[in-house]
């Protein structure tokens, strides 16, 4: 491990213990963020991205649970330390945005409170000094009136203003690592634009990494250094996301990305990729993909493929590019 | 708010005018109270008379104009038992009443609020179990029959505290669990229920990424999001609190309003009951104007205009 990189996921799988069995949500995930980069985790809904950043905050809710693999922060295998430790990190060295700007936020409370708070836990500021640091972190974020917002309640504001003020709670106390869960789904167009440059912005001053994750490609493209391509709690792509839209590999890859509506081709019909994720339990014997690969082979039913380099720092799980380049 | 609140005060005249007027039937229908208070071997003039001198036998719209001049002065007559204006022997009883519902409800706050958090925060759990088949089982036990196996075993038995009546603290306590631990059982199946819901919200997700510790997550962040359905149906219950103090109260032979509406029912004592189911009708219209009270300070989403 190098110095600068800030987060090592290693073989992680989180599963959940459900009374109809055993649950592999994440199985067997492994990647690495340097400090100060963008990576994307990308997948459809199911593909297990969300438990995955779910089981780096420490808050996979019962009955799932880290079942194995290590996740080093700094180096430091945070599945292994106390819960009181992980309080520290968390909203501290490591802070999440969520997918719901109108839900995220307590509504019995104000936003200023929801700001202060973490900021007085984890710099033991006064009260004073943490409302002076909240009020600066909504101005940062571009909340006008600031001092206003401040004494607001959550339901007052817009679904972008709430983002903004997510992003402002998260960043107050200056993360290494930010993970977004989403962070512009529920958003309209114009609104994800601001949040994203927001976003990035932000992470540029302060060095901060980030951890996107998003079903849109559109948003990875903008934003990323770095992309991983998830399907059914596995990696499938992991690549720079140049290389990624210039060259992908994996089926899945392909079919995400010529799913994309791209705007100066005039199309009757969006390309889809047919079928869905199969349900978590009833993952099918050899690749994962095979149900909906169509360029799925004899060996895809059989035997399970690895995550291999096909080329430097570009891995691919797919039996297509085991014996080399072949154009698909 | 101010404005909200001399609106809803004012709701109150034609409520309480409803009531009285349905009170008013009810007790017309009931019958006629003279065969009660005169020997069995009355003549007949003297029940002529004294049906008269009640105004008895004027017709039901006299009767009820009558009564609802009366009304408009807070009159509601003079009580055939005690020979006196019947609105001083009701607001005497209250405060036995008030200190009694008191009592019950710091018991069930103090039962259900902890057990209600801690069964959702441990759900299934063996705890959980316990706390929800004790619910079931208290709230299905009658008033009556448990204030009877209390005092059997706790005043009877043991000689701990007193049979009936009202007086010192000791005498309190029987009657307040009585009526306590059954409020008690509903509201910690609400706070469960609430709580779990709660639990659930992405706030509280929110809550748990910044670092918070379980403790405030639930307590702070849950648990008053949690408040607001409880106060809510506890405040549409005051009613049923009411029913159960009647019955607490003739059962520890309590001297409070309930034990005096149920004796000036048996006897027909027109105006005792009158009065009587006036004020409790007040109450229960001041304890929902409370909830809403209470109901906006906890939500700021709530606006009364």
């Amino acid at each position: 491990m190098t110095t600068d990189t800030i987060l090592e996921v290693k073989d992680l799988k989180t599963y959940f213990y459900t009374e109809n069995g055993v649950i592999p949500s994440v199985d067997g995930v492994t990647f690495d963020i340097k400090k100060g980069e963008t990576i994307a985790i990308v997948g459809e809904s199911g593909s297990g991205k969300s438990v995955t950043s779910l089981s780096i905050m420490g808050l996979v809710g019962s009955p799932g649970k880290v079942a194995g693999g290590e996740i080093l922060f700094e180096g430091k295998d945070i599945t292994k330390i106390s819960k009181r430790e992980m309080r520290k990190l968390r909203g501290n060295e490591i802070a999440m945005i969520f997918q719901e700007p109108l839900t995220s936020l307590n509504p019995l409370f104000t936003v200023g409170n929801q700001i202060s708070e973490s900021i007085r836990l984890h710099q033991k500021a006064s009260k004073e000094e943490a409302k002076k640091i909240a009020i600066e972190m909504l101005k940062k974020v571009g909340i006008p009136r600031a001092e206003k917002i401040y004494s607001s309640h959550p339901h007052l504001l817009s679904g972008g203003m709430r983002q903004r003020v997510m992003i402002a709670m998260a960043l107050s106390c200056n993360p290494k690592l930010l993970i977004a869960d989403e962070p512009t789904t529920a958003l309209d167009v114009t609104i994800q634009a601001q949040i994203l440059e927001l976003m990035r912005n932000l992470s540029r001053e302060n060095d901060t990494s980030i951890m996107l994750i998003t079903h849109d490609l559109g948003v990875v493209a903008e934003m990323v250094d770095k992309v991983i391509v998830m399907y059914a709690g596995q990696v499938v792509e992991h690549t720079d996301v140049y290389t990624l839209f210039k060259d992908p590999k994996h089926p899945y890859t392909k079919g995400l990305l010529d799913s994309t509506p791209k705007i100066h081709e005039l199309k009757e019909e969006l390309q889809s990729i047919e079928g869905t994720v199969p349900p978590p339990g009833s993952i099918p014997v050899g690749c994962r993909f095979n149900t909906r690969c169509p360029y799925a082979t004899e060996k895809c039913f059989s035997e399970t493929p690895e995550l291999t380099e096909v080329s430097p720092n570009h891995q691919v799980r797919c039996w297509l590019h085991e014996e080399g380049e072949v154009a698909i | 708010m101010g404005k909200f609140l001399v609106r809803r005060l004012l709701q109150i005249i034609p409520v309480l005018f409803i009531i009285s007027f349905i009170v008013f039937c009810l007790v017309f229908v009931a019958g006629d109270p003279v065969a009660l208070m005169l020997p069995e071997d009355a003549s007949q003039e003297d029940i002529e008379q004294l049906r008269e001198s009640l105004g008895l036998n004027e017709p039901f719209h006299i009767q009820y104009l009558t009564y609802m001049a009366g009304l408009f002065t807070l009159d509601f007559g003079e009580s055939f038992r005690y020979n006196e204006s019947a609105l001083p022997i009701v607001l005497e009883r209250l405060p036995a009443t008030i200190e009694l519902a008191i009592a019950a409800m710091v018991i069930a706050i103090v039962i259900a609020i902890p057990l209600g958090i801690w069964s959702a925060t441990k759900q299934n759990s063996p705890v959980d179990l316990l706390a929800t088949g004790g619910s079931v089982l208290w709230k299905a036990m009658p008033n009556f029959w448990l204030g009877i196996m209390l005092i059997l075993l706790f005043s009877v038995t043991f000689g701990w505290f007193p049979v009936s009546g009202r007086g010192t603290f000791m005498h309190l306590i029987l009657p307040a669990i009585t009526l306590g631990t059954g409020i008690a059982a509903e509201m910690t199946r609400l706070i469960r229920s609430s709580m779990l819901e709660i639990l659930n919200q992405d706030y509280i997700r929110t809550a748990r990424s910044k670092g918070i510790r379980d403790f405030f997550v639930i307590n702070k962040h849950a648990f008053r999001n949690a408040l607001i359905p409880v106060v809510t149906i506890t405040a549409l219950q005051t009613s049923t609190v009411v029913g159960g103090t009647l019955i607490t109260e003739t059962v520890f032979s309590w001297p409070g309003l309930g034990q005096l509406l149920i004796q000036a029912v048996n006897t027909r004592d027109m105006a005792i009951v009158q009065a009587s189911v006036f004020v409790i009708a007040f109450i229960v219209i001041l304890m929902n104007l409370l909830a809403d009270i209470i109901y906006k300070v906890l939500d700021p989403r709530i606006k009364y205009n």
